[in-house]
């Protein structure tokens, strides 16, 4: 009896863990691979049989794709696109949803169908207004004219204001009480209270800003390229240097990687939490 | 006498505070947002461009779009692209299913499903096009547990360049939409499970009877912003197919984007992505009035 109970155990596991390492190939294998290229210098990865595991192991690829790309510039360009991009979209996203949340004003409905009615406007007509409206701003080839139009989505509002609305109104009250300012009151009484939903805010617009690619390349000039502007750049250049390319698109996804890691939590309580229903 | 102090400390009255705060987001919105709809109306009837003399032209880029075959494809080809969104689903929703239990590991497991999701789709292009070369790793596997007889080259075949770009797209894209069911299933009470389990129900039955059901508003949430995004490709074409063999990869992102920033022909380029506009609001208009039959609200 309880050896069948035992099988049972044993087959359910196995049923569950042959799918799961089947997905887990799937999904890691290319990233796994693309370490193994980095590592093998001189390897074509077009020969045939392709290489899969290095022979061994030279981090040749990495000192000469970093000496010769200066690196170090396209994460610098990188980190300043994502901190301006996460900094500014939680204080204005949080700024236009307080309201939105708490006041009740003449106008509140027609900001909500305002809003409501950009998710259905898709992006793709933009591009060419923008970039002319960048090109009016004197913005051309600025990280600001990067950042600028992405600042403020209707989905951080939205979020916003969710986080805002679940704040007991004791609180804003008691700091009316004490005589705060309305600006403190959100700054010092407000924001602390919805850490959760900045922290999503700021991972996901750390990954989006970390990521972008197509507006960079049309407001900026090649030496100001964050990393996945910078990448395709290389991939262009050098397409014959496969060990190069390698080294250079693991260390573009590297730092996003390790952040996804540290904030793991937050990125899957994130999700979930933004699209409850 | 307290009241009267409070209401004298703010300088601003109520609204006025309310618009102080909105401000400087609902500017970047409008500025970013509603004027290039507003603006590329105008814009739609000249011939803007690079070089030359702007003048109205009425109808003719309108004309032009529909008689301009690249545009054609490009249209279809991101159709297309829409119809693949079902298959997303499947996918994820069995993943999200293998994850959602407290097993050694689970952690990990969910990470590396996630992991495609946070990477540029940049890097996640230069690996796919390594893999799905003609001497690529792909073609060996499937070469040698017999699925192909011989080589193809997945991205530049005519008769499979969209399907390996919509693979790589979905490849992506899987993570995500786990995440969102996964959400889902643990939404799902689990008493009602049991009860179900002691009336007889088997596993199957469970998932079908109950679990599905009550992941519809996320079916119907992965649909909308699925769609969104199959219209928005363009990373993965940009990168790997620049719209090649011929057009068989165009899509209507990339499409705008070359009319506007290669060719220059701004006018031509805003009447695009106005066409383009008019299909995608039909289309959310029409998800957006199905979600409400079911009483779903995505916010």
């Amino acid at each position: 009896m309880n050896n069948r109970k035992l099988l049972k155990t044993i087959q359910y596991k196995f049923l569950i863990y042959i799918p799961l390492t089947l997905f887990a190939l799937l999904m890691m294998g290319p990233f796994l691979w693309l370490v193994s290229v980095s590592l093998m210098p001189g390897k074509n990865v077009f020969s045939f049989p392709p290489a899969i595991f290095p022979t061994f192991i030279d981090f040749k690829n990495y000192v000469d794709v970093w000496q010769y790309m200066d690196f170090l510039k396209y994460i610098w360009n990188t980190v300043i696109i994502t901190f301006l991009g996460v900094v500014f979209s939680i204080l204005l996203c949080s700024l236009t949803a307080y309201p939105l949340a708490i006041f009740k004003f003449k106008g509140r409905n027609i900001i909500f169908i305002a809003l409501i009615a950009t998710m259905i406007i898709p992006a793709a007509a933009s591009l060419v207004v923008n970039y002319l409206t960048i090109n009016k701003l004197g913005l051309i080839n600025t990280f600001t004219g990067v950042v600028l139009p992405t600042l403020v989505t209707v989905f951080n509002v939205f979020l916003f204001r969710q986080a805002f609305m679940g704040i007991p109104s004791d609180i804003r009250d008691s700091g009316k009480m004490d005589g705060a300012s309305e600006f403190r009151i959100w700054w010092q009484l407000m924001m602390p209270m919805i850490k959760p939903a900045i922290a999503v805010v700021a991972l996901f617009e750390f990954m989006a800003n970390w990521n972008s690619f197509l507006w960079p390349i049309i407001v900026l000039n090649t030496d100001k390229y964050p990393l996945a502007s910078a990448l395709s750049f290389l991939n262009g250049q050098f397409s014959y240097n496969f060990g190069w390319i390698a080294a250079g698109t693991v260390i573009s996804v590297l730092p996003i990687i390790i952040v996804f890691l540290l904030t793991q939590k937050y990125f899957m309580e994130g999700i979930s939490g933004a699209i409850k229903g | 006498m307290k009241r009267k102090r409070v209401a004298k400390l703010s300088r601003f009255s109520e609204v006025q505070t309310a618009w102080l705060f909105m401000g400087p987001g609902l500017i970047l919105l409008a500025l970013f947002t509603f004027w290039p709809i507003i603006y590329s109306v105008p814009l739609a009837f000249t011939n803007y461009s690079v070089i030359g003399e702007t003048s109205f032209v009425g109808f003719e880029n309108f004309k032009r779009a529909f008689s301009d075959i690249n545009f054609i494809a490009s249209i279809k080809n991101s159709l297309l692209y829409m119809i693949i969104v079902p298959f997303i689903q499947i996918l994820s929703i069995l993943m999200a299913i293998l994850v959602n239990r407290k097993i050694a590991g689970i952690k990990f497991f969910r990470a590396a499903f996630y992991i495609p999701v946070v990477t540029s789709m940049v890097a996640v292009s230069i690996i796919w096009g390594w893999l799905m070369s003609s001497n690529g790793v792909l073609n060996y596997m499937l070469l040698s547990i017999g699925i192909i007889n011989e080589k193809i080259n997945w991205l530049s075949d005519k008769d499979t360049a969209l399907w390996a770009l919509m693979f790589i797209t979905l490849w992506k894209g899987l993570g995500y939409y786990m995440m969102i069911y996964l959400a889902g299933l643990q939404a799902v009470p689990t008493d009602c499970i049991e009860a179900a389990k002691i009336d007889g129900a088997s596993n199957f039955q469970v998932i079908r009877k109950i679990t599905i059901p009550l992941l519809k508003p996320y079916v119907f949430f992965c649909t909308l912003i699925s769609l969104m995004s199959a219209i928005r490709v363009f990373d993965e074409v940009f990168v790997l197919t620049s719209g090649g063999p011929g057009n068989e990869t165009l899509t209507s992102s990339l499409y705008i984007y070359q009319q506007g920033f290669e060719v220059f022909e701004f006018g031509y380029s805003s009447a695009l992505g106005l066409i383009i506009s008019f299909i995608i609001m039909f289309f959310s208009i029409f998800i957006f009035l199905f979600n409400k039959k079911g009483g779903v609200n995505p916010y």
